[in-house]
């Protein structure tokens, strides 16, 4: 078994709340997981789970209140994000965000975009790039004459393509995909999903896929890991999580794609993230299997099968060592 | 489900729309065909582009002042929505046909609280009011937030769009779509940028009271799953046309036009792999040319023959299982002899 | 959709639109007549500026008793002063000089304006605090009476009157700057940039600037306009430039006091350059805006 490439413990975020002196909005809540060279993990949750948090914190875009983000050894929260961007582990991991459209900058050209990371991280002289640039276009399937375009003179798939070419640049070993087709039509994200795919196996890629569209998650990745106002609540292979979720939440997400026939209801709106209860699961009130125990005592993340780990009190095995240690 | 022999609340027949732009004339819609029975739930599905917003807003009277209608007609029990004043649009609005929009949050009106949003609709279509047990418009407000599983409606009536949640504006915009009790709702994209439990929990909400109701909805979306998911019948729409129109799990099964096919096996599902989903070719065309092929799916169609580029298919509304193709799927392609010429996309 | 529905087509491959800076701008001018009025006077004045000393028929300050406060006519144009000194020359060869001011001045509010503004738009706290004071203290003064204040006490020379013009316009510099920066500093590509290796300062400098150009050109422009009414106002009340140095502030003063009795031609044709310059710059605006911004290219 491989040595992680990305190792979280213990990650902790917190945000002051506006108005309310000393509450704190727990976006990531004491998060365990772990990522092997070459693997592909979906991590999936609705809006307010905390992932968009969580994902920046890795992207070093933000800093961590507590926990350690391992990344190939080193301990990357010790090193502030506001210095991270001149640092060697800069190139080391990239992000292709949501909306292609918002994350291009509209004076700059295509060809500016991607040459950037070459010209910042790479340190390489004009002359060097501009094959380089032509090369990783053709890469991402953007044909080279759309290269002196601006992003609104490019169509969606293509503006997706750009911010592709721009994460895959300078090769970093570990690609951040932040719902990278949900601003797409259904016929391009089949072909931008496919390229991904494509990249990820050519390339050796790790990647984190972040997604609220589980079919997609499911298409893409080799584990998955469900997570609920902060805190992950299941994680295991993907195949196995959506032919048999184990957590009433991964249950309920899953029967609510469409086709998937009955579906759970769960009542209420979404828990708050401010000050949750520690001593409590945080799904109670909205689970429709809650019971006295849900109140009083918080579920640990549990192994029950190779690999596969719930935090419930009803997943029915005896509990085992923390499935932080445990890898697929 | 309505009965077939019912006439429809709503048929467009040969609608035609185009927009003068600066960089030339787009021809938006072409030749729409479409059909609604009263209790109906019909999703309209098409890729971004493909002119289904642009249908629903010129039938309600608000599209962009550049648009111009190019003919046909949308009959709304009798009267030509395409043709009516003004003041009988404004009329019928709210009362008869209501629309919900994309955006929950921007399509309310940001500095009134909700449930004076809803006494607004019902103070302007006062003779239309549900039944009237002599209750005041601020109790008629609180009922319509209740029918739609608000949980706590009295005091939510005084909240602000901002305080809410993305589902629960969404909710709202729906009570005040369905306060007058319309007999024709529009809902373009309603859940676009919801969760996937909001998605299914307001998607629900609406096909529940649309059948309490016996309510016609069109549901306007780009996910094809979704709407096979909610609504009775599909009607696909590819770049300004109406290309195929049938119930939803034969649409699925056995789709006849090859745009449809290609959207169908492009959307993952439950069982595919991602090997097998087949984005469709070519891109939609650029609907401002004047040399645009009559379907306009011939350029990216295998099966396109001499006649496609030439002639236009028609789609058939008032069939069950209505397509717009010369060659459709399940048929056998024309022969040699026939003039046939296969185009690549 | 921000319009109701107004069609969201794909962005169309359309190579035909595209190209150089000069085929951009020809495009623009050409668009609306009123940019292309603006342009040409534009051009007009620069030239008037740069050469009109070498191609004036008088010397502008030759005085002829003689020929004093002659009405237009084909040999004086624009008629002769009190002292018989040809208008016309005068408000030529001053074209230079109000041009000269007007531009000094606004580059000196730009280049401090802007980073200005840009560093606290983007970095907030304590930063946009300082600069907003700043930008406030200025406000708080009716600007002309700001800038009499600091000629006045720094002394009639023509480098304090463009002291004086750049600080009174500083705040609009940094009031767009900032405005542009927070609207952006959650923008995707900011986000984007850092992730490209990009630091603070470069985001600011590379990124965000750019992007503020478009509004501040339109600053730039309708801030020419008032810069050079301003130089043309503290002349005219006897701060700034002396004469016998040809202003056309001063050439309007000189000639207020011969309205009553009749001479009009004194006052009137320095006033009606005055107008058209100002006007000039004032339409020059959107153009500029145009030109500098590339989402107008299709």
């Amino acid at each position: 078994m491989a040595e992680a490439l990305l190792r979280v413990e213990r990650l902790l975020k917190t945000f002051p709340v506006a108005g309310r002196r000393g509450a704190r909005l727990h976006a990531v809540d004491d998060i365990d997981f772990t990522i092997a060279p070459g693997e592909s993990l979906g991590l999936v949750g609705e809006s307010g789970c905390g992932k968009s948090t969580l994902v920046r914190l890795i992207a070093r875009l933000l800093d961590a209140g507590d926990g350690r983000i391992v990344f190939d050894g080193t301990d990357l929260a010790a090193l502030p994000a506001a210095q991270f961007a001149r640092r060697p582990e800069r190139a080391r991991i990239q992000m292709v965000f949501q909306d292609a459209t918002d994350s291009l900058n509209p004076r700059f050209t295509a060809r500016d975009t991607i040459a950037e990371p070459f010209k910042l991280l790479a340190r390489m002289g004009r002359a060097a790039i501009e094959p380089r640039v032509q090369e990783v276009a053709r890469q991402v399937g953007l044909p080279t004459e759309l290269l002196s375009r601006f992003p609104h003179q490019l169509s969606g798939g293509q503006k997706a393509r750009v911010g592709i070419a721009r994460a895959l640049a300078v090769q970093p070993q570990l690609l951040i995909l932040d719902e990278p087709t949900a601003a797409l039509d259904v016929s391009v994200q089949a072909v931008v999903l496919q390229l991904l795919d494509r990249l990820r196996r050519e390339l050796g890629l790790a990647v984190l896929f972040v997604s609220h569209d589980l079919n997609v998650v499911r298409l893409l990745t080799d584990r998955v890991a469900v997570m609920y106002l902060g805190k992950l609540v299941e994680v295991g292979p993907s195949e196995a999580v959506f032919r048999a979720p184990r957590h009433p939440y991964t249950q309920a997400l899953v029967s609510a794609i469409p086709g998937q026939g009955p579906r759970i209801k769960l009542g209420g709106e979404i828990t708050s993230p401010i000050d949750p209860p520690t001593h409590a699961c945080r799904f109670h009130g909205r689970c429709p299997r809650g019971e006295d125990r849900c109140g009083r005592e918080a579920p640990a993340l549990v192994t029950f099968s190779a690999g596969h780990s719930a935090a419930c009190h009803f997943v029915g095995q005896p509990p085992v060592p923390r499935a932080a240690e445990l890898r697929s | 489900m309505p009965e077939p022999t019912q006439p429809p609340l709503l048929e467009v027949r040969d609608f035609g729309l185009e927009f003068r732009t600066r960089s030339g004339t787009v021809r938006a819609l072409e030749g729409v065909n479409l059909r609604l029975r009263k209790g109906e739930i019909v999703g309209l599905v098409g890729e971004s582009g493909s002119g289904k917003s642009v249908l629903s807003y010129a039938m309600l009277g608000i599209s962009d002042r550049a648009a111009r209608v190019t003919g046909g007609a949308a009959l709304f029990g009798g009267l030509d929505l395409l043709r009516a004043d003004e003041g009988t649009l404004a009329d019928l609005r709210g009362r008869e046909i209501s629309m919900i929009f994309q955006s929950p949050r921007t399509a309310l009106n940001p500095i009134r609280p909700v449930g004076l949003q809803i006494e607004d609709v019902l103070r302007r279509h006062a003779a239309a009011r549900g039944p009237d047990l002599g209750r005041s418009l601020k109790a008629h407000a609180v009922q319509a937030l209740r029918e739609v599983a608000i949980a706590d409606p009295e005091r939510r009536a005084h909240a602000y769009p901002f305080e809410m949640s993305g589902g629960m504006c969404q909710r709202v915009m729906i009570a005040l779509a369905l306060a007058c009790r319309p007999s024709l709702l529009i809902a373009d994209e309603p859940t676009t940028g919801l969760d996937v439990t909001t998605q299914a929990a307001v998607m629900d909400l609406i096909t529940e009271l649309a059948r309490e109701r016996q309510m016609a909805t069109l549901f306007i979306t780009h996910d094809l799953a979704l709407a096979a998911d909610h609504c009775d019948r599909i009607v696909v729409m590819h770049a300004g046309h109406a290309v195929e129109s049938a119930p939803s799990r034969k649409l699925f099964a056995s789709a006849r036009h090859p745009y449809t096919a290609q959207l169908v096996s492009s959307t993952p599902g439950e069982r595919s792999a991602l090997a097998d989903l087949a984005p469709v070719p070519g891109q939609l065309p650029d609907l401002r040319r004047t040399d645009l092929p009559r379907c306009r799916f011939a350029e990216r169609c295998e099966r396109a023959s001499q006649r496609c580029r030439t002639e236009r298919p028609v789609l058939d509304a008032a069939a069950t299982h209505g397509v717009a193709c010369w060659h459709p799927l399940g048929e056998p392609l024309p022969t040699a002899t026939a003039s046939c010429e296969v185009a690549h996309g | 959709m921000t319009t109701t529905a107004a069609p969201s087509i794909a962005a169309p491959a359309d190579p035909a639109a595209q190209g150089s800076t000069l085929g951009h701008v020809r495009h623009v001018l050409s668009e609306n007549p009123v940019t292309l009025l603006a342009a040409g006077l534009f051009v007009a004045f620069v030239v008037m500026a740069l050469v009109g000393p070498w191609l004036v028929p008088y010397d502008p300050l030759a005085s002829n008793a003689s020929r004093a406060l002659e009405p237009p006519s084909a040999a004086h144009w624009f008629g002769t002063d009190a002292l018989g000194r040809d208008i016309f020359s005068r408000v030529v060869v001053a074209t230079r000089l109000d041009l000269g001011i007007a531009f000094a001045a606004v580059a000196m509010s730009f280049v401090i304006g802007m980073p200005l503004g840009l560093a606290a738009g983007f970095l907030g706290g304590w930063w946009d605090r300082i600069v907003s004071r700043l930008a406030d203290t200025v406000m708080a003064f009716p600007l002309f009476v700001l800038a009499m204040g600091i000629v006045a006490a720094l002394g009639n020379t023509v480098g304090n009157i463009i002291l004086a013009t750049a600080i009174i316009n500083l705040p609009f510099y940094i009031r767009v700057a900032r405005a542009e920066a927070n609207v952006r500093r959650n923008a995707g590509w900011v986000e984007a940039a850092r992730l490209a290796g990009n630091g603070n300062v470069r985001i600011v400098a590379m990124h965000l600037f750019p992007n503020a150009l478009p509004p501040a050109m339109v600053q730039v422009s309708l801030n020419m306009g008032w810069a050079i009414l301003n130089a043309a106002g503290l002349s005219f009340i006897g701060l700034g430039v002396r004469p016998p140095t040809p202003e056309w502030g001063i050439l309007v003063a000189e000639g207020a006091q011969f309205i009553v009795s009749g001479e009009w031609w004194v006052s009137l044709f320095p006033g009606l350059v005055l107008m058209l310059a100002v006007f000039t710059f004032n339409l020059l605006g959107d153009a500029l805006r145009d030109i500098f911004d590339p989402r107008r290219r299709t």
